[in-house]
């Protein structure tokens, strides 16, 4: 039971990556890479401040703005230097990683002793329950530490994405989909295209860096190598939500990313417990998201050769 | 209303793929005069609107629009002033958000954009009552992406979004061009009532004499990037399709001329 509050509570949180991939590849039709670079960022500056005594709030909040300025850096390189996206998000993404190190003065920093937003969804959750441990849940135990984190990761994966759906129904939101959708278009209706992708990186990247905050706080440290694989890791929850929801309409892939992010993150945690060598995990994933990205062009020549087969 | 002063182009410069698109074009327009140019294929005409719409810097020359030097306005700026119709008509309309979106953002075209919610209840009902006026039945399908109408109806719509806030310039360039003849007529009559209803300043490069003798007060003739003829008034007025493909006879005979001249000196002197 406490894996699969566990992998529950792993796939919110990295569900807020998931919907900052969803910005990037969806929308801008460019997988950033920056994603690895500022996950990292945003654990390394949530936990320095956290060890530095900083509220949870606060440090999470300047991990946010860290990761929006990390993102902003790639678009500026990537619109005003006119330097391919990809290269961009590289670039910034290997700056990112001595800056890291820099953040955080080690390549790990503990959190065990500090406070961080698990302290204070135990303390909410045990002051709701009457300072009870643990609570009988359909005749399982569960720790209320457990139940608490999980039932704030989620809150923080709805309110995000309400946020974000939001956002993107707003004069602004629209024009940035429409960045994406037509350049051409929306400078003919007078808004900067590049200026739309500064802001949309920026935003994808406050978003991941906020996964990478709570990740930290979730499983006590920050890592300067938790950032590897994880652009992938957030591609593969997007793709798992498409094929869930089945629709590009917009509501329905914000709520997808956030189930594809979660989904992903329960296969995963049952492959691992039927013997999963974790080392072969990227390249598991790396090979989904490789099948998920030809299936469409495959099915479709299926079917076409099908169709000539039936007419000849 | 819009000055063309002077105005050079070339692209790739310095290349062997260099081409000279305008050679220092000249061209005023006076509020709600409705231009129409023509010109052979290569001849500097989509260049000429994209300069004024600011798809790229000119070279040389200067270009003013409304009183104000836009030179070297990037083209989402200008866009505040110019509404754009493009051949292609699939370069109008973003695919895959719906039409009620695409019409909100261009009731917004060259202002601020904040956190206000896109679709307001009133600017629904006012692009409901737009879109009707196309009599294309598309108001029943608002919320559907763009992306799955014909080229015609993208077309329709793209010019209702380019002049829902009144430009001070519209520009259109070969909007009918790509669409099936019938679609076609549906779309020039449409320009020329919205034209004519707001009294909109326009250059309109078109393909079809038949449009080029029936529309417009003023029609222009471009030939390898230059303005070649300059029709206006009663001269525009009594011009027929047969005139103008005497004066397109006329341009290949110059050229051919101009080759073999050519073509001599260099016998002579090489
Ligand atoms: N963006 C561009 N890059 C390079 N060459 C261009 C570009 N746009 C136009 N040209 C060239 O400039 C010349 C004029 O083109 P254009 O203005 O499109 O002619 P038209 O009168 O048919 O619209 C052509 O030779 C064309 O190849
Ligand atoms: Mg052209």
């Amino acid at each position: 039971m406490s894996l699969l509050i566990g992998a529950l509570t792993i796939g919110f949180i990295l569900s807020l990556l998931a919907l900052g991939v969803l910005i990037s590849f969806r929308i801008f039709a460019f997988p950033d890479i920056t994603a690895e670079g500022s996950i990292t960022l945003g654990a390394a500056v949530a936990a320095i401040l956290l060890v530095n005594a900083w509220s949870p709030l606060a440090a999470t909040t300047i991990a946010v703005l860290a990761g929006m300025t990390s993102g902003a850096a790639t678009g500026v390189l990537h619109t005003r230097f006119r330097i391919n996206g990809l290269l961009a998000g590289i670039l910034v993404m290997t700056a990112l990683y001595s800056i890291n190190l820099h953040v955080m003065g080690r390549s790990n920093i503990p959190l065990l002793k500090a406070t961080t937003f698990v302290t204070r969804a135990e303390e909410a959750g045990s002051f709701l329950l009457g300072g009870r441990e643990s609570l009988n849940l359909f005749g399982w135990d569960v720790s209320t530490r457990d139940l608490s984190v999980l039932l704030f990761s989620l809150a923080v994966a709805l309110l995000v994405g309400a946020v974000l759906y939001v956002f993107f129904r707003t004069d602004l939101g629209t024009a940035m989909r429409a960045t994406g959708d037509n350049s051409q278009m929306i400078r003919a209706m007078g808004v900067s295209d590049g200026n739309m992708i500064v802001l949309g990186l920026a935003v994808s990247n406050g978003l991941v860096a906020l996964a990478g905050a709570l990740l930290a706080q979730y499983q006590g440290f920050s890592d300067v190598q938790m950032g590897i694989g994880m652009l992938v890791w957030g591609l593969a929850s997007v793709i798992i939500g498409e094929a869930l929801v089945g629709v590009r309409q917009l509501g329905y892939t914000v709520t997808g990313a956030v189930m594809g992010s979660v989904l992903f993150r329960l296969l995963v945690a049952i492959a691992l417990r039927w013997g999963l060598d974790p080392n072969d995990l990227k390249l598991i994933t790396a090979l989904f998201v490789f099948v998920a990205l030809i299936l469409p062009g495959l099915l479709a020549k299926v079917k076409m050769s099908k169709a000539g087969a039936a007419h000849a | 209303m819009l000055d063309v002063r002077r105005v050079q182009k070339t692209f790739n410069p310095g290349t062997p793929n260099e081409v000279r698109s305008l050679k220092g074009v000249d061209l005023a327009l006076v509020e709600g005069e409705f231009v129409v140019i023509i010109g052979t294929n290569g001849s500097g005409k989509s260049t000429m609107l994209n300069a004024v719409g600011g798809s790229f810097f000119v070279d040389a020359g200067a270009i003013h629009l409304d009183g104000r030097d836009v030179t070297r306005w990037p083209e989402h700026r200008r866009a505040g002033m110019i509404g754009r119709v493009f051949q292609n008509p699939f370069s109008g309309t973003a695919p895959n958000l719906s039409i009620a979106e695409n019409l909100a953002l261009s009731a917004r075209r060259g202002r601020r954009r904040g956190l206000g919610w896109a679709l307001r209840g009133d600017l629904r009902s006012q692009i409901h009552e737009v879109v009707r006026s196309l009599n294309m039945g598309l108001e029943t399908r608002l919320d559907n992406e763009i992306g799955n109408l014909s080229g015609g109806q993208r077309q329709a719509l793209t010019l209702l979004m380019a002049t829902w806030l009144k430009p001070k310039l519209l520009l259109l360039d070969e909007h009918t061009a790509a669409l099936d003849p019938k679609s076609a007529d549906q779309v020039i009559h449409l320009s020329g009532e919205l034209i004519s209803r707001d009294n909109l300043t326009t250059l309109m490069v078109t393909h079809s004499m038949h449009q080029a003798v029936n529309l417009g007060e003023r029609l222009i003739m471009m030939h390898r990037g230059q303005i070649l003829h300059d029709f206006r008034g009663a001269e525009k007025r009594r011009l027929r399709v047969d005139d103008l493909l005497g004066r397109f006879e006329e341009v290949r005979r110059a050229d051919l001329l101009d080759e073999t001249a050519a073509e001599m000196l260099r016998r002579k002197y090489v």
